[in-house]
């Protein structure tokens, strides 16, 4: 979907460019720039979702400036966001402007989503009607698993056997509609009675969160998601992974497959070790003072020599890869 | 028997189970939950640990330890002679670990240690999974081929010929892996053959049925 970002004076990102996959991890130090990268991102939609600007293009050359590129079939073009601070952007300019396939480009930009999931949000009671995407916080989860059962009943089935796979100790998901159209969730023990989300660990409410994204009946075209593994056992990451996965490389690829290309953070060194098998995907935001830029592991020459003395994850705390904080 | 697995995830160990079931004839009692390295060196790093754990807290008999070799040193029977040992062959240094941990330990639940299973699988445990469906893999393809310059196959072309994905989910993992193991689980002779990193686990596995060895032996 989006196959690169330049960013020239936004934030951390002073001068930097980035391409990116089907799926697209980035790691590195608090304040390099990773937030920011998923800012941007949905800054896009925002401005995507509105009319074009009869104001002229004016570039303030001083201003925060960030371009987008896109993979076919859009590649032929390239929208730029003009920005007055890093506070406010609110131009985009489309390149070529008349080109035919805006409209349709714009209509998939504007399904973008970004998540920074919030245990305490997730747990707690929503609205019925609200639930037909994932707020940002997760603070409709109720609400979307309810909708989900009542729309879907054939995924939300799938979902509640992903469930009670990953977490044995359950049995069944359960929804709890009241009369003033609040909406509850919870887990069924598999020995007897009913833990309220309210209740659940926030591992759980962040997997049973993961797991909604995934069997969600309208996904985005571009899913974000900061720091994915927070609250999940290391032994449970590569499920998380795995559920993500399906999202950016769908089992039956093809015309009709709907892929979401996905942009997540970690700072986890166990979900990076899972990702030794594909580098491509691994972005390192590299820090330097207070000004960041982005690398691709993959582009290392000496990776391979690298994966041969160690976990990725090890690599990466080490420093070897970068991607670390600068120390006093 | 009562065996640990130590291995690089869920789907390793639950073909592992299969295969020590295959080679003992017989289902062993498994120590539950199985131990996890992440890959190589991790699995050499808590080895040690593991041991100890095992010797003085359980009454384990085996600690089956499986790695994929990726590029490095294969192991041969040149390596098994008396004092000999590979730096860069992680049989080698498996077996070597397992000793040094092994050789001052009291004795405890009745036995002076816990009894080693090293099994190394070139270059990746797929290749064991392709075992008697996919004649191009063996060790010594892999072996000759890289003598001669070549890489017959890469890991993620062993993935995709197992799995038709190089990013499988973990539940479709293991009903490939035990679809696959389920041709060696009442004859591993094959696997044996074309495997010897394989071999030298059902050698170890086997070993202790006959007798125990003393807590001197080298390997």
């Amino acid at each position: 979907m989006i196959a690169s970002i330049a960013f020239r004076r936004f934030k951390a990102l002073r001068q930097t460019r980035v391409e990116l996959s089907p799926f697209n991890l980035v790691i590195g130090p608090n304040g390099s720039g990773k937030t920011s990268l998923i800012e941007a991102v949905l800054r896009l939609r925002t401005l995507s979702a509105l009319p074009p600007s009869e104001r002229p293009f004016a570039q303030r050359h001083e201003g925060p400036e960030i371009e987008f590129t896109f993979a076919p079939p859009w590649a032929d073009l390239t929208a730029k966001l003009g920005c007055e601070s890093d506070l406010i952007c609110d131009t985009l300019r489309r390149e070529p402007p008349a080109a035919a396939g805006w409209p349709a480009l714009c209509r998939e930009l504007t399904t973008i989503r970004g998540y920074a999931l919030d245990h305490a949000a997730m747990a707690q009671a929503s609205r019925q009607g609200e639930g037909r995407h994932l707020a940002a916080d997760g603070s409709n989860l109720a609400a979307v698993l309810a909708q989900l059962q009542a729309r879907v009943p054939a995924a939300f089935a799938e979902l509640t056997a992903e469930i009670t796979r990953l977490m044995p100790e359950f049995q069944a998901l359960e929804i709890k509609a009241w009369p003033d159209e609040r909406v509850e969730f919870g887990l069924h023990l598999a020995e007897a009675g009913v833990v309220p989300a309210a209740e659940l660990s926030q591992g759980t409410l962040a997997l049973v969160a993961v797991l909604a994204l995934a069997f969600d009946p309208e996904p985005p075209r571009i899913l974000c998601i900061e720091e994915v593994d927070r609250g999940i056992h290391p032994r449970m990451l590569r499920e998380i992974r795995d559920t993500l996965y399906r999202l950016s490389h769908p089992r039956v690829p093809g015309p009709r497959a709907r892929t979401v290309q996905i942009i997540t953070t970690t700072h986890s060194p166990y979900f990076i070790d899972l990702f030794r098998d594909h580098p491509e995907e691994v972005i390192v935001s590299q820090k330097h003072g207070r000004a960041a830029k982005f690398e691709r592991l993959i582009d290392r020459p000496d990776l391979p020599e690298l994966l041969r003395e160690g976990s990725l994850g090890d690599m990466w705390f080490s420093g070897i890869l970068g991607g670390i904080p600068e120390e006093p | 028997m009562k065996v640990a697995l130590l291995s690089e995830s869920p789907a390793d160990e639950t073909a592992l189970r299969v295969l020590v079931g295959a080679v003992l004839k017989a289902t062993p009692r498994f120590v539950a939950p199985g131990f996890r390295a992440r890959g190589w060196p991790n699995v050499a790093q808590v080895m040690p640990a593991v041991l100890r754990h095992l010797h003085f807290n359980t009454d384990t008999d085996a600690l089956v330890v499986v790695v994929d070799a990726d590029d490095s040193v294969v192991h041969v029977a040149a390596h098994d002679r008396p004092g000999y040992y590979h730096p860069h062959c992680r049989m080698c240094q498996l077996r070597a670990l397992h000793r040094q941990t092994t050789k001052k330990l009291p004795m405890a639940h009745g036995r002076s240690r816990v009894m080693r299973v090293v099994g190394v699988a070139v270059p990746a445990i797929e290749a064991w999974y392709l075992c008697g469906r996919d004649a191009s893999v063996s060790e010594e393809v892999w072996v000759t081929d890289r003598e001669n310059g070549r890489t017959p196959y890469t890991r993620a072309e062993l993935k995709f010929r197992v799995y038709g994905t190089d990013r499988p989910s973990l539940p479709y993992e293991i009903e490939c892996a035990l679809r696959e193991v389920e041709r060696h689980r009442h004859d591993t002779r094959r696997l044996e053959h074309d495997f010897p990193g394989f071999a030298a686990l059902a050698v170890d596995l086997r070993a202790p049925r006959k007798a125990a060895p003393s807590p001197g032996r080298t390997s």
